[in-house]
């Protein structure tokens, strides 16, 4: 059985390892080489915790370590990464990205006319072969293209670029390179060609009337020519003639006919010096003015003739601090920045506050066992917390603070007190007032859980010393209660407080963050909090997303988040140190 | 434990492959309604040309953001189907091709405002199939015909007002409902010109605006409207029966009809006698510019989508005011959805550039501001101007 188990476990092994080192070169090939690394670790250390017997006690943490590795670190990295780029709108791709799909850009002039093609197929025994040529016209002149050649395939197997030469077909005869075509005209009708007669090299080969998008006789063998022909050879292909421009399929007329092309810019190299150093770059060229396209901020610009500069696509790129600079000098992150940033601590710590001295009160309630009903009030009370905050706060933001038809001004100030309305979500202050109140209502609960399981491990022999020793309740509180409290409970203070610092979810749910600031030329609100404000500044701003831009105050505000609660964990163990003097 | 590893790492397998854009394939997402049809004719495309089409639905709201994240890693699907506001974020990131298939007389088939609205820099960038603009809901229990004046519907409503009735009420501290009254007299978002619209040229604080939003001030300031109108509490309102009138799209006429109103929907009443013109939001089919297939995706939406016949079926199985002229006609018998119809032909585009992200938030507070009375109308749309050129100019 032991050994059974063995084999099981090392069979489970080896496939684990083949999954991951598979993701791994996935995840390399795609260019995603951190997270790559991270599950080349991974797989290293749960071999290491598997097969080394020192590494038993290991095996344990290998769920955990793994997770965090990838939902934690990986992410910090990342944001890491992203803060030191442009990454956003307009800046989604590789500079070479960029180059391949301006190198990929054509332009047909607007009179130029589409040519009609036919396709003439190799038959060998009765069924088409994937030998063919292509013959198209503008209705006077007629031309032949050999069967373009694969010039690039992309990762699954897909024709990229494709290339031919074609010739106009004079006197029903064409030669291209080696190979020399004869044309086959129908006996009836002088205009119709039947087939092509090709000798490359002395192969020859009969090409016969395939298809045709303008004769519904072919239709039949349509599905066949866009499967086996068009999707392979001819949906990138370029079909070239020295004298004259280049013939592909456009955007106008899709794939029924092929138009006259030329290739908008031409690349070329250029020295170009940065930080003292000589590089070679890339540059391209627009061919109908011969102008270069300029870079500048990760975008290449075209300037027109008339010297306007129009936008013709950005990449992603690095861009040092210039994110970390644009926080500090921007005048709508700093100007209410220090506003925000006090709210937010204000909101945490009385968010925590309340709710922990609220939530304890009932713990001590409850924690009574002379209390009747304990179980029922329990339940009641965890309501609050069981509840899905989108639900509990629209109840609230439209059920009890609407200023004309929310139950608090309507029926309790209004009806019962005959006071003015209240504006509850409209005033800077009673909004402020509001989301406390509502985030109160919702953290409670879990404060009172977790006080209450903490009460319960405080051993009563305590409270009985106590008693003998003549102890008043106040003072068996503050002396025996509250320490033994904190020690289980302070760090989870802590997560409270970093949790509210970044409670996003409450404050947009309820406010969205409003009412605005009236002195200030920013969209921040009076109940912003550093986390809301982010979102605002990087997913609302003018050029629709800034991810680099995000980031760089993500990062912010994690070294904040990070610094408080440094000393809120050391502060927590000065408090433990009380406790065993 | 090993269970959950094996797990993780198939999950993260099956993300890295799931949407991968195929040569030889298209891939559309569309959200629920639209799959069906859309599946049909994937078939019959494929049954033409035998490349198959898969047809995935989506949430509405989320093609647009899991567009984003898919194409520029060559994962993005083929075609999408969307509305267009959202298009100067994707040209701008290059991710949309150009509609050049459309000739001049395919677009003359289609309402102005449903193909301006998908011009961007000059280029059509989507096929337009529906259109929806904000019109007037009325309960014919107590209006018989619509006012044709905001003038007269705020007098009857301020007649009919009290503690627990409304005469008229809508979510007016959202830009999008306000909108109509500020272009009234001569407001406007961002100055259209011969090159698009210039975001430069902001008209939301000038004479024309600052008259619509004292107009809104004085409705608040006659009991008409009350703090804390919001979209929930008037369609609640309308709902029930309390509220005379309201203004909405035609999202809500199902709710309505559900609720048992007999309502009218008129166009929103004039104001100086001047046209109220709505936003007019258009919803169509953008190609993925980074897709291996882009022949095919023209081809499809050229000649399986762009048909009356088609664009009728879309319209029957989701029943929004089409774009094309022809199927609008052909749907003249549904009167609700002709009325937003004619509502959307006169409503401006909302605008499709980037830069209008900036104006929602910075014209939501201003709302906020002056239904609050915290600020005099034009103080408060003056610093949202200031607030957007703030934005506009980081």
């Amino acid at each position: 059985m032991k050994i059974l188990g063995k084999i099981l476990l090392w069979f489970a092994l080896a496939i684990l390892n083949a999954l991951l080192t598979w993701a791994a070169i996935v995840l390399f090939t795609n260019d995603s080489v951190e997270l790559g690394i991270i599950m080349i670790i991974i797989i290293f250390f749960i071999d290491f915790a598997v097969i080394n017997p020192k590494g038993y006690p290991y095996r344990y943490t290998i769920p955990a370590l793994s997770l965090l590795l990838i939902l934690t670190v990986y992410p910090i990295f990342y944001t890491l990464k992203i803060a030191f780029t442009n990454y956003g709108t307009g800046h989604l791709f590789t500079r070479n990205q960029v180059v391949e799909q301006l190198m990929n850009t054509y332009v047909t002039d607007e009179d130029s006319q589409p040519y009609s093609y036919s396709v003439y197929v190799h038959m060998e025994d009765f069924a088409p072969t994937e030998e063919f040529v292509l013959i198209f016209t503008d209705g006077e002149k007629s031309f032949l293209a050999e069967k373009p050649k694969i010039i690039s395939v992309d990762r699954d197997g897909n024709t990229t670029r494709s290339i031919a030469e074609y010739k106009e077909i004079t006197n029903g005869n064409v030669v291209i390179g080696d190979g020399q075509y004869e044309i086959v005209y129908s006996i009836q009708n002088e205009d119709e060609i039947m087939a092509v007669e090709g000798n490359v090299n002395g192969n020859s080969h009969t090409y016969q009337y395939f298809f045709s998008f303008d004769d519904p006789d072919t239709l039949s063998n349509q599905r066949m020519f866009m499967s086996n022909i068009y999707l392979k050879y001819l949906d990138s292909a370029e079909l070239t003639n020295p004298e004259r421009s280049l013939v592909r399929f456009g955007r106008v007329y899709g794939f029924r006919k092929l138009v006259d092309a030329r290739k908008k810019y031409r690349i070329d190299r250029e020295m170009v010096e940065e930080n003292g150093k000589i590089l070679e770059r890339t540059v391209l060229i627009n061919n109908s003015t011969g102008i270069k396209l300029q870079e500048e901020d990760g975008t290449f610009f075209e300037i027109t003739p008339q010297g306007q500069k129009i936008d013709v696509g950005g990449y992603r790129g690095y861009v040092g601090l210039r994110n970390f600079e644009k926080m500090f000098t921007d005048s709508r992150f700093t100007g209410p920045f220090i506003k925000i940033l006090i709210w937010t601590f204000v909101w945490a710590i009385l968010s925590v506050l309340f709710s922990f001295v609220i939530g304890l009160g009932f713990a001590l309630m409850l924690n009574d066992s002379k209390f009747k009903g304990r179980n029922i009030y329990r339940t009641l009370l965890l309501i609050p917390w069981a509840v899905p905050a989108f639900i509990s706060v629209l109840v609230w933001r439209n059920g009890f603070f609407n200023e004309t038809y929310g139950i608090i001004n309507k029926i309790i100030l209004g009806q019962w007190f005959g006071m003015d309305a209240v504006r509850w979500l409209g005033d800077a202050f009673m909004a402020k007032v509001s989301v406390l109140i509502v985030n109160i209502w919702l953290g409670f609960p879990y404060m009172m859980m977790v006080c209450l399981g903490a009460l319960q491990s405080i051993p009563g022999n305590l409270y009985e010393a106590a008693s003998i020793d003549g102890a008043t309740k106040i003072r068996k509180f503050s002396s025996i209660t509250m320490p033994l409290l904190m020690t289980s409970v302070a760090p989870l203070l802590i997560g409270s407080f970093a949790f509210n610092f970044n409670n996003f979810t409450n404050i947009y749910l309820l406010t969205r963050g409003g009412p605005a600031m009236s002195d200030s030329l920013t969209n921040a609100g009076s109940t912003d909090i550093l986390i809301s404000y982010t979102y605002k500044l990087a997913f609302q701003s003018e050029r629709g997303q800034d991810f680099g831009y995000a980031s760089a105050i993500a990062l912010f505000i994690f070294i904040i988040v990070a610094g408080i609660s440094f000393f809120q964990f050391k502060f927590a163990g000065t408090f433990e140190e009380v406790n065993r003097g | 434990m090993k269970k959950l590893l094996l797990v993780t790492a198939l999950v993260l397998l099956v993300s890295f492959t799931a949407f991968s854009a195929e040569a030889g394939k298209l891939t559309v997402w569309c959200s629920e309604k639209q799959v069906e049809i859309l599946q049909e004719l994937g078939n019959d495309f494929e049954s033409m040309y035998g490349i198959p089409v898969d047809v995935q639905e989506m949430g509405f709201d989320q093609i647009k953001t899991k567009f984003l994240q898919a194409a520029p890693v060559g994962e993005g699907p083929d075609i999408i189907v969307t509305a267009h506001d959202q298009i100067g974020e994707l040209v701008a990131s290059g991710l949309l091709l150009p509609m050049d298939f459309l000739t001049l007389s395919d677009r003359k088939e289609f309402t102005d405002t449903a193909i301006s609205a998908f011009e961007y820099n000059g280029k059509l960038y989507g096929l337009p199939y529906g259109v929806e603009a904000i019109a007037l809901f009325y309960n014919k229990d107590y209006l018989e015909e619509a006012p044709e004046t905001f003038e007269e519907l705020a007098e009857i409503a301020a007649e009919y007002t009290d503690d627990e009735f409304r005469g008229f009420v809508y979510d007016a501290p959202n830009f999008y409902f306000t909108a109509p009254l500020l272009f009234a007299n001569g407001g406007y978002v961002f100055k259209q010109t011969e090159q698009g619209l210039d975001p430069t040229d902001i008209g939301l604080n000038n004479e024309g605006a600052v008259k619509g939003a004292e107009f809104l001030k004085s409705l608040y300031d006659m009991g008409v409207m009350k703090p804390g109108d919001n979209s929930q509490i008037a369609d609640g309102l309308f709902k029930d029966g309390m509220a005379m009138a309201i203004i909405n799209g035609p999202w809500a006429i199902e709710g309505y009809k559900q609720a048992g109103i007999d309502y009218g929907i008129a166009p929103i009443p004039s104001i100086d006698g001047n046209e109220c013109r709505p936003f007019t939001g258009v919803q169509g089919f953008l190609i993925n510019s980074q897709s291996p297939n882009t022949l095919f995706a023209i081809d499809f939406l050229a000649n399986f989508i762009n048909t009356t016949d088609v664009m009728y079926r879309l319209f029957q199985a989701d029943p929004r005011p089409p774009a094309r002229l022809d199927v609008a006609e052909m749907a003249k018998d549904n009167a609700d959805v002709y009325a937003f119809f004619e509502s959307a032909l006169t409503g401006i585009p909302m605008p499709n550039i980037p830069a209008m992200a900036a104006v929602w938030g910075a014209m939501g507070d201003a709302l906020n501001q002056i239904v609050n009375g915290e600020l005099e109308p034009k103080e408060a749309l003056d610093q949202a101007v200031a607030k957007i050129e703030a934005a506009l100019n980081e």
